[in-house]
């Protein structure tokens, strides 16, 4: 029992217990089987403690256990990107887990929020939320990216060259960079691309497979509950109704698949989580995402052109006929 | 005063320039969602900080959209109401070019042609080609960002590259057709392109098959010419 005390003995056997009462009991999994089906994931933050009486949450954990053979392998020496003289490399931080990195597709978040004149300590497990019209996956200008059937939102690592305008698109910037891997080493490494984008794919090698993603099967306190995804919707909202909470998800970004459950407004939340970001030491530093409460998708502005988009050749064609038969039945001739 | 004949009606200059100013506007938008006007420092200079904002870029690749969606269906159904088809290649275009070049370095005569030279009805197979290839891909691109529109990864890919080549040949086919008034023969017609209008003298002796069709009787030096629209 070495570097254990008592205590944490205790703790440990206790959660231990619990996590492994709701995984037999199946509460972290509603009826998932169906590979077909569109998949979501519910986030009690009433039940997440942040697994603090681990060295490291459950799900950090279980993610990097299970995807630690997808994450970027860079060359030693990486160029640095022409004209800029920058590059993203996370390659000696692999054991960072206090953000997003492309060694660390899930942390947790901690703030504690003044809600009704208490003090409400709030864990929030913080990874890809899989977007209904995910922007990184549609702007992406290589097609890199892109939704699976099932929901999870994937990236092609063979494919990517590092732009991070999937990163610039998202509300989270969850995608994240590292330099020095992928397609462009083999063209112009230090002139075009920049590294490859990582992010959690949802365990997408297991969801296809009927199974829950490794952070959810991990969580000791069946905070996460991964199925269809309109049933696990339906757990949330009413889930937010018993505790008279508020739901996260569900219209952001125009909607996603992962539902999170908090009994503050998630407005206190993510305002704590911009004060705790404005105080690290590099603010401007990617992969701590906030929780901006109905974040519109980047797409709401160009998609209101689609019917002037699908008008303008009609219009074409109409002015075009008007125009010839006029000129034809003037007698006139216009050749090309 | 020199005497003029009407090579490119109002129209057809309308549907150029619209064509020509979209299309600018959408490569430079285009190659903007890369993307690389912020990795190149295209957004450090003077008026051009707007580049390196996808918002702004994406907005008007969809506007120039629009106005390229409109000016090429215009130019095809009029054109094709009217059977005007004279730009589109025929047989014997390929060595026809290669005489005219030949000719545009001094390497021989060159061959009797129509209203349009042989490589114009090749640059614009290759450029109208391409124009619509871009267009179609394009509309597939604006449709699959709409919310709950999702295509297959395998067709978005072939889309999507489509694409970016269609727009990587257009630009090279545009540098050639700029390139092509390099050569004084060919400036005449870039004056047309605003004016529209050539001398006569210009359509007698490189067009002299067009010019037949226009005056089939031979044109006294005083008179004016009978040009339909002249």
């Amino acid at each position: 029992m070495s570097g254990l005390t008592r205590r944490e003995f205790l703790k440990l056997s206790t959660a231990t217990l619990v996590a492994g009462g709701l995984t037999l009991a199946g509460l972290n999994r509603v009826a998932w089987a169906a590979p077909e089906a569109q998949v979501g994931t519910f986030i009690d933050l009433t039940r997440c403690d942040g697994c603090r009486a681990w060295p490291l949450p459950r799900c950090v954990a279980a993610c990097r256990e299970e995807n630690f053979r997808k994450f970027p392998q860079p060359v030693a020496n990486i160029p640095l990107n022409w004209p800029l003289n920058t590059k993203e490399d996370w390659s000696d931080k692999k054991d960072l887990t206090t953000r997003l990195t492309p060694y660390n597709w899930i942390f947790v978040q901690h703030v504690r929020v003044e809600d009704g004149g208490q003090a409400v300590d709030v864990f929030i497990p913080r990874r890809c939320m899989h977007c209904d019209n995910p922007p990184c996956a549609n702007l992406c200008p290589f097609a890199a990216q892109y939704k699976t059937p099932e929901g999870p939102v994937l990236i092609n690592h063979n494919l990517c060259l590092g732009g991070a305008k999937c990163r610039d698109v998202c509300p989270w910037g969850i995608p994240q960079r590292q330099a020095g891997v992928g397609l462009y080493m083999k063209i112009a490494p230090g002139y075009l691309g920049g590294g490859v984008m990582y992010k959690c794919d949802l365990c997408y090698h297991r969801v296809k497979n009927g199974k829950t993603p490794a952070c959810v099967e991990a969580c000791p306190r069946g905070a996460m509950i991964f199925g269809p995804k309109d049933r696990v919707l339906d757990e949330a909202m009413t889930r937010a109704r018993e505790i008279n909470g508020h739901l996260y998800g569900a219209r952001e970004n125009g909607g996603t698949s992962t539902f999170y459950v908090a009994p503050v407004p998630f407005e206190k939340i993510h305002n704590q989580l911009m004060a705790q970001k404005a105080r690290q030491s590099n603010p401007k530093m990617p992969g701590f995402p906030g929780m901006p409460v109905n974040v519109g998708n980047f797409l709401d502005g160009v998609n209101g052109l689609v019917a002037g988009m699908l008008v303008a050749p009609v219009a074409g064609a109409v002015a075009a006929g008007w125009a010839a038969y006029k000129t034809m039945t003037g007698g006139k001739r216009d050749e090309a | 005063m020199k005497r003029k004949v009407v090579r490119h009606s109002g129209t057809v200059r309308l549907i150029h320039w619209a064509v020509a100013l979209s299309t600018i506007m959408l490569i430079f938008t285009g190659f903007g969602q890369m993307p690389m006007y912020k990795r190149y420092g295209i957004a450090k200079l003077p008026g051009l900080g707007w580049s390196g904002d996808f918002h702004i870029t994406l907005y008007l690749h969809y506007l120039a959209g629009m106005v390229l969606a409109f000016a090429l269906v215009y130019h095809l159904v009029f054109h094709g109401l009217r059977r005007e088809f004279g730009l589109l290649p025929r047989r014997g275009d390929l060595k026809g070019s290669y005489l005219f070049i030949k000719a545009i370095f001094g390497l021989g005569p060159e061959p009797p042609a129509d209203k349009f030279l042989p490589e114009q009805r090749l640059a614009y197979a290759f450029i109208g080609g391409n124009l619509i290839l871009v267009g179609v891909t394009g509309l597939i691109k604006v449709l699959k960002n709409l919310p709950g529109v999702d295509f297959p990864v395998g067709f978005l890919l072939w889309v999507t590259n489509l694409h970016t080549l269609s727009a990587i040949l257009l630009v090279l086919g545009i540098g050639a057709h700029l390139a092509a008034f390099a050569f004084p023969a060919n400036r005449p017609l870039l004056e047309s392109m605003f004016t529209g209008k050539v001398a006569l003298d210009y359509a007698r002796s490189r067009h002299p098959l067009w010019y037949r069709k226009l005056f089939p009787s031979p044109l006294p030096d005083t008179e004016e010419p009978r040009n339909p629209e002249g």
